[in-house]
């Protein structure tokens, strides 16, 4: 199985990125002869560049084969393993959701939408009201019909104090979910929200049986029906034989999760497993280099950073801030922390994953120890303790990079090392200097509204700027794109910069994170979107096998 | 000497209650509760509170403590708070399964260990005997994770004979078993033998000491028999400790083979249940941990009682 690959290279021995841009370009119609010039001014031979765009193109043509098992592994399970979507918050949980259940929306590669169970979705003029008009060939594994009530059910589980859905916020400015007839639902609401397609293809929105009580089964309409389901052990799904699509190509899903890093990379490595999530960014070298498995990265707006509490002290001084945005080096986090498997930030949580709403002429503030000491004087401290628990892989390294820079201007910044067990309970918003790490959001709106408005439940440190929360809720309305480019635009250099009046939000944010998983190269069909592990756990329905 | 087994009986119960109370408290004692856990980062108070009421979590906690005693007395684990499933349905299949595998490795290592222990007390000082301490030394000292991560990476990823995962589930045939338990089997064996095999040398040398035996080699016994007959019925109250405690290891103390062969069994479910902050789920099985190293410690004790003659017929 393993051993350094001596034939020649194929397209899935580059690096995630390089594959990208080869995949690419393929895709928008560069021809052979183009591809190959790329490469071979790259600095590889004609041999190398012909075999790596030989199997580029093989990858991009080849049709789905029909049967086999793929077995998947994430990261972490456990009792609170779940089947009801309005409870899910973990990968594996979402990886069962789609393969058991379906959303009203798809989300695709691009973040934009298309239909799913909803064969047609509109909105009125002003993006206030949304009309969902339902397939009606669609049925539940125990064989009844979807109708409007299903949907209208697994919404209102997202509403009202009992609600333990961990998504209610997303939706909470829908005023009412309505019934139109058997097939129709419309979805009301308080003001304008041009992304509610978009957050019904999130994973929380999966449609369930009107009424149903009990999840230790899944009763959905999904390309697989469950045959087990034991929490902190594994899953299992069948091919749906009476899918209201084509179905899945495999005909069965093993959906587990090993723990220990090293154990799920050595699971992958020995080919116990097809999928892993989560590779960690020491064994990329290990998993490119050995034959029958690649890296699978997909450039995400995902974000880890520091957060300066604005409430207190040191965060509330605007130039200590500025001083530990100026010591950290973004270029060299991206290639050394993350092995190149990221973007640089901006101390803006929005990239250029999402798309238009992205303020690129913004410019990335550079390593800058003259402009960190001026400031880091100016606030007069010169001591601070850090809180960092590692709840995204490199998050302590870029802590420990910041800690060694601070030392150069005079500052010390003592890392406290804090268990990830019962973080986000005991140390996140409640310590003066802790660390964060968000998912992507399906849209940049979303993301600003979960932690950044002024009133926002996750406001990582706390920052009010109530100019900001105005322009937030206005640009939901807007339909011009210059101006809404430009309201997005302000909004973001408010976070990242601030002005003297209004500093910025105390967050620094280094780098934005590929999602980074490992897979066989006997498993193809995996998506790229970006808002989640492994192609935005879209894939149990579309992946096949290659040897099937 | 039924006075002194009915003592221990007696005094392993208010263990167990004494452990009860410790286990409640501390479980209680760990910072964040479900609710914050389950929800994470996405936690709002809405949802905390209508999470810990729909589960019975803001009850004062005197009283959380005496309905789970009295459930637990009358076999009732309670429910997840969790994922809620039965903690009894989560726990059955994972027992099962740590059972099996403790019982594999003690049937292998035990008589193992030891002969082996037996085989070095023998011949002191010969190459069998130095063999035996060097390499049980040796294996003592080196962690088990990294003897267990060393044979993932020497026996599945390179060689490729035995999977890296242990797979056990139901469908498996008796070969996919055998062939998905063998690692572990493996490690654990390795890991118990060495202690066992040392403490039953010490334990037979330690005794060929004491006059008894000197007058056996006066008469002129050999050695062998001196050890198969006199020394060593005498060592059998240590050595039989030893193994208790090592096969208590094997029930609670192996959540770190556990997870490195993602082997779904009884420790690797309790570390996940604190990691949820899923209290019911951990305090079962502390007090299923607790009670196996109490019977374990009891039998031990009986059989040391029974196996010296002075404790059997006291004066």
């Amino acid at each position: 199985m393993t051993g350094i690959k001596n034939n020649l290279p194929t397209v899935a021995n580059l690096s995630g990125t390089d594959r990208e841009t080869i995949e690419t370009g393929l895709r928008r119609g560069a021809n052979r002869r183009e591809v190959m010039s790329w490469l071979i001014a790259a600095g590889a031979s004609i041999a190398a560049a012909g075999s790596i765009v030989s199997t580029a193109q093989e990858a991009l043509a080849a049709t789905p084969k029909k049967g086999g098992r793929v077995k998947f592994a994430s990261d972490l399970h456990g009792p609170s393993d779940t089947l009801d979507p309005g409870l899910n918050t973990s990968t594996i949980d979402y990886t069962r959701g789609r393969s058991f259940y379906n959303s009203l929306c798809q989300i695709n590669d691009d973040l934009s939408t298309r239909p799913e169970l909803a064969e047609e979705f509109s909105a009125n003029s002003d993006n206030s009201e949304w009309t969902f008009k339902l397939r009606k060939d669609v049925k539940f594994h125990d064989g009844s019909p979807l109708t409007a009530d299903d949907v209208i059910f697994s919404m209102s589980r997202h509403y009202g104090e009992k609600s333990t859905s961990t998504a209610k916020t997303l939706v909470a400015d829908v005023k009412e979910w309505k019934k139109v007839d058997s097939h129709t639902v419309k979805a009301i609401m308080q003001g304008p929200n041009a992304d509610l397609p978009v957050i019904l293809g999130t994973p929380q929105f999966k449609i369930i049986k009107d009424g149903t009580t009990d999840f230790q089964t899944a009763n959905g309409t999904g390309p697989f029906t469950l045959k087990e389901f034991s929490p902190g052990v594994r899953s299992i799904g069948v091919r749906n034989a009476h899918y209201w699509r084509e179905g899945a190509n495999v005909e069965e899903i093993e959906i587990t999760a090993i723990t220990d890093k090293v154990a799920r990379t050595s699971a992958l490595l020995s080919g116990d497993i097809d999928l892993m999530q989560a590779l960690d960014p020491k064994a990329i070298r290990k998993v490119e280099s050995t034959d029958g498995v690649g890296v699978w990265s997909v450039a995400s707006g995902a974000y880890f950073g520091i957060c300066a509490m604005t409430n207190t002290a040191p965060g509330n001084n605007p130039d200590f801030v500025k001083a530990l945005q100026y010591i950290q080096r973004r270029k060299k986090i991206v290639k050394s922390v993350l092995k190149g498997q990221g973007t640089v930030g901006n101390d803006n949580p929005i990239n250029i994953a999402y798309g238009a709403d992205y303020c690129a002429g913004m410019v990335v503030k550079e390593h800058d120890l003259d402009k960190a000491k001026f400031h880091l004087k100016k606030s007069g401290i010169t001591a601070a303790e850090l809180n960092v628990a590692e709840v995204a892989p490199g998050l302590t390294d870029t802590c420990l990079l910041a800690q060694r820079e601070a030392q150069k201007i005079g500052l010390d910044l003592q890392i406290k090392k804090v268990p990830n067990d019962g973080y986000w309970g005991a140390v996140w918003m409640k310590t003066p200097l802790n660390v964060v790490s968000w998912n992507m959001r399906p849209s940049a709106n979303v993301m600003m509204n979960l932690a950044f408005a002024p009133d926002a439940t996750w406001n990582d440190t706390l920052w009010k700027n109530e100019r900001f929360g105005k322009l937030l809720v206005e640009v939901r309305g807007v339909t011009d794109a210059s101006k809404r480019a430009e309201m997005y635009c302000e909004m973001q250099k408010m976070i990242s910069e601030g002005t003297d009046e209004f500093p910025g939000s105390g967050m620094i944010i280094p780098a934005h994170r590929n999602y980074v998983d490992g897979k066989s190269d006997k498993v193809e069909g995996i998506s790229r979107m970006p808002l989640g592990s492994l192609g935005g756990y879209e894939w149990p329905e579309f992946c096949w096998r290659t040897d099937a | 000497m039924q006075r002194m087994v009915f003592q221990r009986i007696l005094i392993g119960f208010v263990t167990l209650w004494v452990v009860s109370v410790l286990v409640f408290l501390m479980t209680n004692a760990l910072p964040g509760d479900v609710a914050q856990i389950v929800l994470g980062q996405s936690a709002t108070p809405e949802s905390l509170a209508a999470y810990r009421a729909e589960r019975g979590l803001d009850q004062p906690l005197l009283f959380q403590y005496f309905s789970w005693l009295g459930n637990m007395l009358t076999g009732d684990l309670g429910v997840s708070k969790a994922g809620g499933a039965t903690i009894s349905s989560l726990i059955s299949g994972r027992l099962g399964n740590t059972m099996f595998l403790a019982a594999l490795v003690a049937l292998i290592s035990v008589p193992l260990s030891v002969a082996l222990g037996l085989l070095a007390a023998m011949y002191p000082g010969t190459w069998i005997d130095r063999t035996l301490t060097f390499g049980t030394l040796a294996l003592i000292s080196v962690p088990d994770f990294f003897i267990a991560t060393f044979s993932v990476l020497f026996l599945a990823v390179y060689l490729g004979w035995l999977p890296a995962i242990a797979n056990v589930a139901p469908e498996n045939t008796f070969w996919e078993m055998a062939r998905g338990i063998a690692m572990p089997l493996i490690v654990l064996v390795i890991v118990v033998a060495a202690q066992m095999i040392r403490m039953t040398r010490a334990g037979i040398l330690n005794v060929m000491n004491s006059p008894y035996i000197e007058m056996a080699i006066l008469k002129g016994v050999r050695r062998k028999r001196i050890i198969l007959r006199h020394a060593f019925f005498n060592t059998i109250g240590p050595i039989v400790n030893v193994i208790a405690l090592n096969l208590a290891y094997l029930v609670s103390g192996v959540v770190i083979v556990e997870t490195i062969f993602s082997y779904p069994g009884l420790a690797k479910l309790m570390i996940d249940g604190v990691q949820t902050r899923d209290l019911p789920l951990v305090q079962a099985c502390a007090m299923i941990f607790c009670g196996t190293y109490v019977i374990l410690i009891i039998l031990a004790d009986v059989a040391a009682i029974l196996a010296n003659p002075r404790l059997r017929n006291p004066k």
